[in-house]
């Protein structure tokens, strides 16, 4: 039902500010993910369908598909429903993040040990069947 | 912790501005206050100040009040004054902490890498800093003076746009530090991208200075305009937030209670004594009886257990306990009964830390009586004549609402009544106005007269009174 297996250090991060794309990358790759960008929403669609990262990181403010449109877009699709979203925006827009389907959302400006941790729990916490429920579409 | 009773919005009964932002507190609770909560967390700052304005005292109260555990604070100086040099004084306040130093606040000197590289090598520089320290503040103490490697307007632009996109991006508070002048203010292009601005300046008064603390820009805060008086002491800076007028509460009305002012025959004159909560202006030349008139005024409300306050300019604490004993009072009793005695030099007097000391000790003791002995002490003391109009506008108001009588007493030379200037707008703030004289060549003959009592009749006459070892009372 979740489709392949993601790869379970790939980060895909969906992000159009180029220092909190450098900032993301240097603390995701200190703690040995790997990274792969977009900075619109069309190309994350694709990439995530492409490269099955263990987990999406997006902004909401992007061109083309906004980050809470990404989010739902990529629930509603039977290969990237497996895939956890962390919404990482500068709006403060946890509810409608939740409302989307993320399964964890973060206020800017970036701290790396919270990120981290919102990483690493989103990637531990594997879709259950409860999550599962959660994340069925409407 | 309590607000402050100073300030003027204490009193609103609006709900408050709901705010979502984080604050960061300065360290210090009155600048807090003035800042509207501290400052917003994750912003850019702006603290500007002339050589010697108390910049890196307040940078460092700050950073040592925020220290933790969490996430180390980064304390950048450049080319204006070496490491060692701003390290060395540090250790003369009480806020420094040596056990912080190295792991909780770090200290680093990059003037020699931006004197080699240039202004561009600032933001690699913090880049660096961000990925190794991680710090939840930045310092960086002057940030003025890297424009001066910067070789054009481009560069300098360019170098204020990246590091704004840095600081942007990652979670951190970064207070830049200069001795930029107001006109600084247009010319550099960090004031528009700072969320907030402070300015410390200094004024000089006669043989001593004032400082003045002010916020120009807070984005996101209701903070106090104007001018704040502030010391530097061991501690820090002592910042004291300008008095403005109260709000009136819903509930406010003026009290319908008098109370005696403990002179013979003066509470007939003026209709059965002072309204709860009305301030007396009584102005007078010296000898005629204004600080003998303010001490009973004092001791009668200890006798009916209400706290008083007297606050002098002129007499020392030693002079007003002994004019307190001739009129036959127990110092150490009377002290322990609610009466606070304060003098405050007039030669040091700053008028922003006197009113905010009289609000603590209002605050602190519920003070229900006050003297102000003498009002016209702190005209000498105020730098600006419509801030020291604004000041006691203020203060007669913040008594109404909360109901505290007091007596302003102003000393006159010559004609009472004919004395212009403060007198006549002290006529006007007041609620009654008492004038004593003093005549007489071989015999001095002492007399008072009330020249108005809002709410009330009074006696029209001029009244002799006499002052003997019971105080002063009126005769006839």
């Amino acid at each position: 039902m979740l489709g392949e297996a993601p790869d379970a250090r790939l980060v895909l991060i969906v992000e159009c500010d180029p220092h909190v794309r450098d900032l993301q990358c240097f603390f995701l790759e200190r703690e040995a993910f790997r990274v792969e960008y977009a900075d619109d929403g069309p190309t994350a669609l694709e990439r995530a369908r492409t490269v099955l990262p263990a987990v999406v990181v997006t902004e909401i403010l992007l061109p083309g598909l906004d980050g809470l449109a990404l989010c739902r877009q990529l629930r509603d699709d039977p290969v990237t429903r497996g895939i956890p979203v962390v919404v990482f925006s500068m709006l403060a827009a946890a509810a409608r993040a939740a409302d989307a389907g993320a399964r964890a959302f973060l206020r800017k400006p970036l701290v790396e040990t919270t990120f981290l941790a919102a990483v690493h729990d989103a990637i531990a916490t594997q879709p259950t069947g409860i999550m599962e429920q959660q994340w069925q579409p409407r | 912790m309590a607000t402050p009773l100073i300030a003027g919005d204490r009193l609103d009964t609006r709900p408050p501005v709901v705010n979502h932002s984080e604050r960061m507190s300065s360290g210090n609770f009155e600048a807090d206050h003035i800042l509207g909560g501290g400052f917003p967390a994750n912003s850019i700052n702006i603290v500007m100040g002339h050589p010697g304005s108390g910049k890196t005292i307040f940078a460092e109260q700050l950073i040592f009040h925020n220290a933790g555990d969490d996430r180390p604070i980064l304390y950048l100086t450049t080319l204006s004054e070496p490491l060692s040099k701003v390290v060395r004084y540090l250790q003369g306040f009480r806020f420094f902490d040596e056990t912080k130093l190295g792991t909780q606040v770090v200290y680093e000197d990059i003037g020699a890498r931006l004197a080699e590289n240039g202004a561009s090598a600032l933001v690699p520089l913090l880049q660096g800093a961000v990925r190794t320290v991680s710090p939840k503040i930045i310092v960086i103490d002057s940030f003025k003076a890297i424009h001066d490697l910067a070789t054009t307007v481009a560069e300098r632009r360019r170098m204020v746009y990246e590091m704004t996109a840095l600081l942007t991006a990652y979670g951190t508070t970064a207070f830049l530090l200069g001795e930029y002048t107001e006109d600084d203010i247009l010319a550099y292009p960090e004031f528009a991208i700072a969320d907030g601005i402070v300015e410390l300046s200094r004024r000089r008064l006669g043989n001593r200075d004032e400082r003045y603390f002010r916020v120009y820009k807070l984005r996101g805060s209701r903070y106090m305009e104007g001018a704040h008086g502030f010391r530097i002491t061991d501690e820090g800076l002592d910042v004291y937030p300008r008095l403005v007028s109260p709000q009136m509460p819903e509930g406010y009305e003026a009290a319908t209670e008098r109370i005696s002012t403990g002179v013979h025959g003066l509470d007939e004159m003026i209709g059965g004594g002072l309204w709860r909560g009305t301030t007396t202006l009584l102005a007078g030349p010296s000898g005629a009886g204004k600080t003998t008139i303010g001490l009973q005024f004092a001791l009668e409300g200890v006798r009916r257990g209400e706290p008083s306050l007297y606050m002098s300019f002129q007499e020392n604490p030693t002079q007003l306990m002994r004019t307190i004993r001739n009129l036959g009072g127990d110092i150490e009793q009377l002290q322990t009964q609610g009466l606070d005695l304060v003098y405050a030099s007039p030669v040091e007097l700053q008028i922003d830390s006197i009113i905010v000391d009289m609000f603590r000790r209002i605050e602190q003791r519920g003070v229900r009586r006050l003297v102000l002995d003498a009002v016209g002490d702190l005209a000498s003391a105020a730098t600006d004549p419509q801030r020291l109009h604004d000041y006691l506008y203020a203060l007669v108001q913040h008594f109404a609402v909360r109901t505290i009588t007091s007596v302003l007493n102003f000393e006159t030379v010559g004609s009472a009544i004919s004395t212009p200037g403060m007198q006549n707008a002290m006529s006007y703030l007041s609620d009654n106005v008492l004038v004593l004289t003093v005549s007489g060549v071989e015999q001095t003959r002492r007399a008072i007269r009330v020249v108005k009592t809002r709410g009330s009749a009074h006696d029209t006459r001029v009244r002799e009174v006499e002052i003997t070892t019971d105080g002063l009372s009126v005769l006839g």
